[in-house]
């Protein structure tokens, strides 16, 4: 099968300020069951894409050092071969897919994937029946028992690819966005096709700043880090 | 033994059928993806959906927003990309603005109390009821209509005007809360500039920011737009990388984020301000004109260099650096506000620090400070002061002699977000006869009321907004239903413009308009007419009000303000160093309360999204924290978790500690909005009101709160509680040779 398009992104540090607006716009957009302070205390919580915060040095030499984190979408993604039920897959367009009817949980997945960024449902998801009101319908809430995990907010893609294709043109960068990217109010997250030599997703990854997080695994992840810039730098690296 | 020419073909014949058979049997790449005959999330079809413009309305500062509706129900809130001040962006607080909407706990209906004032006891009325009883109740009190207080948030737009009209016809006390006020800022910028409208930092074209205390990252004027210009500050396009210094006695997110940190003393940041604006004067490296302008009072204001080091903390070489650079990466900004305004001695450090602009002569000018001209409209209120503390204190003495009869609240939560010290709980539930709340929350106020007449939320009724801070130029964001009601609410507006209808005789002077739909429509009647800006040349009215509510509201980029630059400055009101609350023998730190990141003064404790929202620096969620040193964490013997009895001169709350290695070792930090006995079921109960045991100090020329002016000690209560935090969730992947985070000096660059 001929690989069209491989969704990327491109996460530049030094202009994340670890605002949160994207954590809650991907909660909003995917039906993310609130994260109560129990989930917090049982390290159950679940957010797609969280904000990692390392720090560097002690006051009053200290840096806070801001790292959005979700699922790379590698290559060769750890996490799918050892699904005994092909609940996770990697489709022609560099998704790494979650299909919530297939899941039985026995969360190898999570145990094998090196980012944490897959999630199990040890609850049922419960709103208050106002709140369902809120409800995305374009995706699947998923009940106890299963995994789940970014997906590049795929119904926008398949809305964006089929409203496209109604125009009769294709798809060019920019097009689709997904929730985390669209909220980002310092524009630190940007996502398109990295096939696409002119898109700015793929430009960036050929920055002399980028790197990715846990290359050495070998898993080709197709999220593009940009090291964040700091001139007065105690180290270069910061501990979490 | 020897293969002969027959094996050989038929061997290498075999061979070759042998590839092709396995070939042939080989299994279809499409197979190895195993498709379920069943709808997988990517094959999912969706319905038809709709996008409105309108405005979310969160405690962070007003957002033009698209809402994504689908079958009548508010699904996603987008940033507008239209709107200057959005950007196509959004915070979280706006998005979270849909958990109010949908809320289990919003007022359904109107609501008159039955149990004892302030035991939350209310039965369900009629609208109609309910407006006869308001408006028997302002009738009653007509004779004495300075008796009747009417408390909202800082309201612009055409309801600030509706507001205040409705307030001065009747004759009543009008006054607008804010728990964390620009009070002080804007009293700077009224002496400096004769501004009234806040003005807004160029921070994208900016080579050199110098921030005082303002934490504009997070929940400083406008953070949104302030969030998007650092992206593009941060960015290469502009060619350079601008440099941010943040100067601060705590260490905030915008800290967290900028190139330096000057840590300072708290409340002494005027004195730097003046240290760095007499070096630029004697090293000649303003502006001429500028420095002659400002010689006199700089060099009548600031110390010698040696003494406001011993002041503030920072060292002489850091003050010189800062004055260095500061002249030399022009274009550059100062600004100033939160912590270092909210001091006794908040005036003098705002003046001081504004007037650095004008000695490098940026305003009005490319990345630097640009003034907000006021909206083009008769009807709109362009900005909103908030009552200060001495006011507040003013009103409680008031209500305590029985001179106040009938509060009416909108919007704001006096009773929880004014210092414990000022009593203002007390005095109103024993002194008031009436009180009526507009809330659509059972807040702290709210349920001290006797009537309550829910309002709407943003999202189902109609209203503008005059962006304050603006983008530079004259801007206006309008708000326009995207759902119905599902609870039985009416909008404030509405019943203000009704309640005048019906008390008839002067009291609808000004207020020609039935709803507030009315009044949004003949203000862009208006906007029609001037046929300039963002949305012009429609050959009708009902074009245009269709296209600007298309776009979520109308801007001249070329309207900028005519008002002059140059600064008017004899003397710098107040003292140089600030005094606190309690004495530092007893009390050995200084409390530096902070805006929650994502719940702001407490207004947004109630959505559980941002109760969820991990606090930027500690990473913390539904509770409430006292970030310590780990140097005095040691010395008091502490460990994360720890509870604490946080004591001031005024009341003592408990906290959980989180010991934070940034935090100064002689400051304890603890966040705002926490600490509610009402306000629903995600806010109730959780953590404490660090506002409860501020002292009623104040800035002492314009009266604001100095919420950074209290000292506090520590005690152990011996109980710990895990911190709920996310911090821990995942296990660590740093590897040395191979950080998780890299960070380049700048050589790399590209």
């Amino acid at each position: 099968m001929a690989i069209e398009r491989k969704w990327g992104m491109a996460v530049d540090a030094d202009k994340c300020t670890g605002c949160q607006a994207c954590v809650v716009a991907c909660q909003s957009e995917n039906n993310i069951p609130i994260n109560e302070s129990d989930h917090f205390l049982q390290r159950r919580a679940i957010q797609w894409i969280r904000i990692e915060r390392y720090w560097e040095g002690e006051f009053p030499d200290v840096k806070a050092r801001f790292v959005p984190m979700l699922c790379q979408h590698c290559e060769n993604a750890p996490c799918e071969p050892v699904c005994p039920v092909f609940a996770t897959y990697h489709n022609n367009e560099g998704l790494n897919v979650q299909v919530y009817n297939r899941c039985i949980g026995t969360r190898f997945c999570a145990n094998n994937d090196p980012w944490n960024v897959r999630f199990f449902n040890f609850w049922e998801p419960v709103w208050p029946e106002t709140l369902r009101n809120q409800l995305n319908s374009d995706v699947t809430v998923r009940s106890r028992g299963i995994m789940e995990k970014c997906s590049f907010c795929v119904q926008r893609i398949r809305r964006t690819v089929r409203e496209v294709t109604r125009e009769g043109r294709e798809v060019v960068d920019g097009d689709v966005v997904p929730a985390c990217v669209q909220s980002c109010p310092t524009n630190a997250l940007v996502f398109g096709d990295l096939n696409d030599d002119s898109s700015q997703v793929s430009g960036l990854s050929k920055s002399g700043r980028q790197y990715r997080i846990l290359d050495q695994l070998g898993t080709e992840p197709a999220i593009y880090y940009l090291k964040k810039v700091d001139p007065n730098a105690i180290t270069e690296e910061a501990h979490a | 033994m020897g293969v002969t020419r027959r094996q050989l073909l038929r061997f290498s014949g075999m061979g070759m059928l042998g590839a092709v058979i396995f070939a042939g049997c080989r299994i279809p790449d499409r197979e190895f993806i195993a498709e379920s005959p069943v709808l997988i999330p990517e094959d999912l079809v969706e319905g038809q959906d709709a996008y409105f413009a309108t405005l979310a309305r969160p405690s962070t500062g007003v957002e033009s927003v698209l809402v994504r509706v689908m079958q009548g129900r508010a699904k996603k809130i987008e940033g507008n990309p239209d709107y200057p001040m959005s950007q196509g962006k959004h915070t979280a607080q706006a998005e979270a603005s849909l958990q109010e909407l949908y809320h289990p706990d919003r007022i359904a209906t109107p609501l008159r109390r039955v149990g004892e004032r302030g035991s939350g006891e209310f039965e369900s009325i009629s609208w109609e009821a309910a407006m006869g009883e308001l408006q028997a109740k302002l009738s009653e009190f007509s004779g004495n209509p300075g008796s009747v207080a009417m408390i909202t948030e800082p309201l612009r737009g055409a309801l600030g005007t509706v507001a205040s009209r409705f307030a001065s016809n009747y004759g009543a006390t009008q006054m607008a809360f804010e728990a964390v006020d620009q009070t002080v800022v804007r009293a700077a910028l009224k002496n400096l500039f004769n501004q009234d409208r806040l003005p807004i930092a160029d921070v994208k074209n900016a080579h050199y920011v110098l921030s005082f205390g303002s934490d504009f990252l997070s929940n400083w004027h406008a953070p949104l737009h302030y969030n998007w210009q650092y992206g593009e500050f941060r960015g290469t396009e502009n060619g350079k990388r601008g440099t941010l210094v943040q100067i601060e006695p705590r260490f905030s997110m915008t800290a967290a984020n900028a190139d330096t940190w000057v840590h300072i003393n708290p409340g002494t940041e005027g004195v730097l301000a003046l240290a760095i604006a007499d070096v630029i004067l004697k090293e000649q490296t303003g502006n001429p004109a500028g420095m002659e302008a400002l010689r006199d009072v700089i060099e009548a204001n600031a110390q010698d260099l040696p003494t406001a080091e011993d002041v503030t903390g920072v060292s002489q070489a850091k003050i010189v650096k800062m004055a260095r650079d500061f002249a030399e990466h022009q274009p550059g900004v100062a600004i100033g506000g939160g912590l270092a305004a909210a001091q006794t001695n908040g005036l003098f450090n705002m003046t001081a620090v504004y007037l650095l602009n004008a000695l490098v002569d940026n305003i009005g000018k490319k990345g630097g400070l640009l003034f907000n001209p006021e909206a083009p409209l008769k009807d709109v209120e362009s900005s909103a002061a908030a009552s200060s503390l001495v006011d507040f204190q003013r009103l409680a003495d008031r209500m305590r002699t029985s001179q106040v009869n009938v509060v009416l609240v909108h919007g704001a939560d006096p009773v929880y977000g004014l210092p414990g010290a000022l009593q203002f709980r007390r005095a109103m539930k024993d002194n008031v006869p009436f009180i009526a709340s507009f809330s659509n929350f059972m807040d702290e106020s709210t349920a001290m009321a006797d009537l309550v007449l829910p309002d709407l939320v943003p999202m189902e009724g109609w209203g503008d907004d005059v962006s304050d801070p603006g983008p530079g130029y004259e801007s206006i964001a309008l708000q326009q239903p995207v759902v119905m009601p599902f609870v039985d609410v009416r909008s404030f507006g509405d019943v203000l413009l009704a309640t005048a209808e019906g008390l008839g005789g002067d009291m609808t002077r000004g207020l020609p308009w039935n709803t507030m739909k009315d009044a949004i429509r003949s203000n862009a009647e208006e906007l029609f007419k001037l046929n300039r800006g963002s949305i012009q040349q429609y050959p009708s009215f009902e074009e245009f009000w269709i296209g600007v509510l298309q776009r979520g509201g109308w801007w001249d980029t070329k309207a900028t303000s005519k008002d002059s630059t140059k600064a008017k400055v004899d003397t710098i009101p107040g003292q140089a160093t600030p005094t606190f609350s309690g004495a530092a023998a007893e009390y050995p730190f200084h409390l530096l309360p902070f805006m929650s990141h994502s719940m702001g003064d407490g207004r947004e404790a109630n959505l559980p999204w941002l109760q969820a929202t991990p606090d930027p620096i500690t990473t913390a969620v539904w509770s409430t924290w006292v970030e310590l040193n780990p140097q005095s964490a040691k010395e008091l013997d502490v460990r994360e978790g720890d509870i604490l009895e946080v004591t001031s001169p005024k009341g003592t709350i408990e906290a959980q500690v989180y010991v934070n290695p940034a935090t100064p070792p002689n400051v304890v930090s603890i966040p705002m909005g926490q600490g509610h006995t009402f306000f629903g079921r995600y806010a109730e109960g959780i953590g404490s009101n660090v506002m409860s045991i501020l002292d009623a100090v104040s800035d002492a020329d314009t009266g604001a709160l100095a919420w950074g002016a209290t000292r506090v000690k520590l005690t152990l209560t011996g109980r710990r509680s895990r911190v709920p935090k996310f911090e821990g969730m995942v296990v660590p992947r740093q590897l040395h040779e191979r950080p998780v985070y890299q960070i380049s000096k700048g050589t790399d660059h590209a």
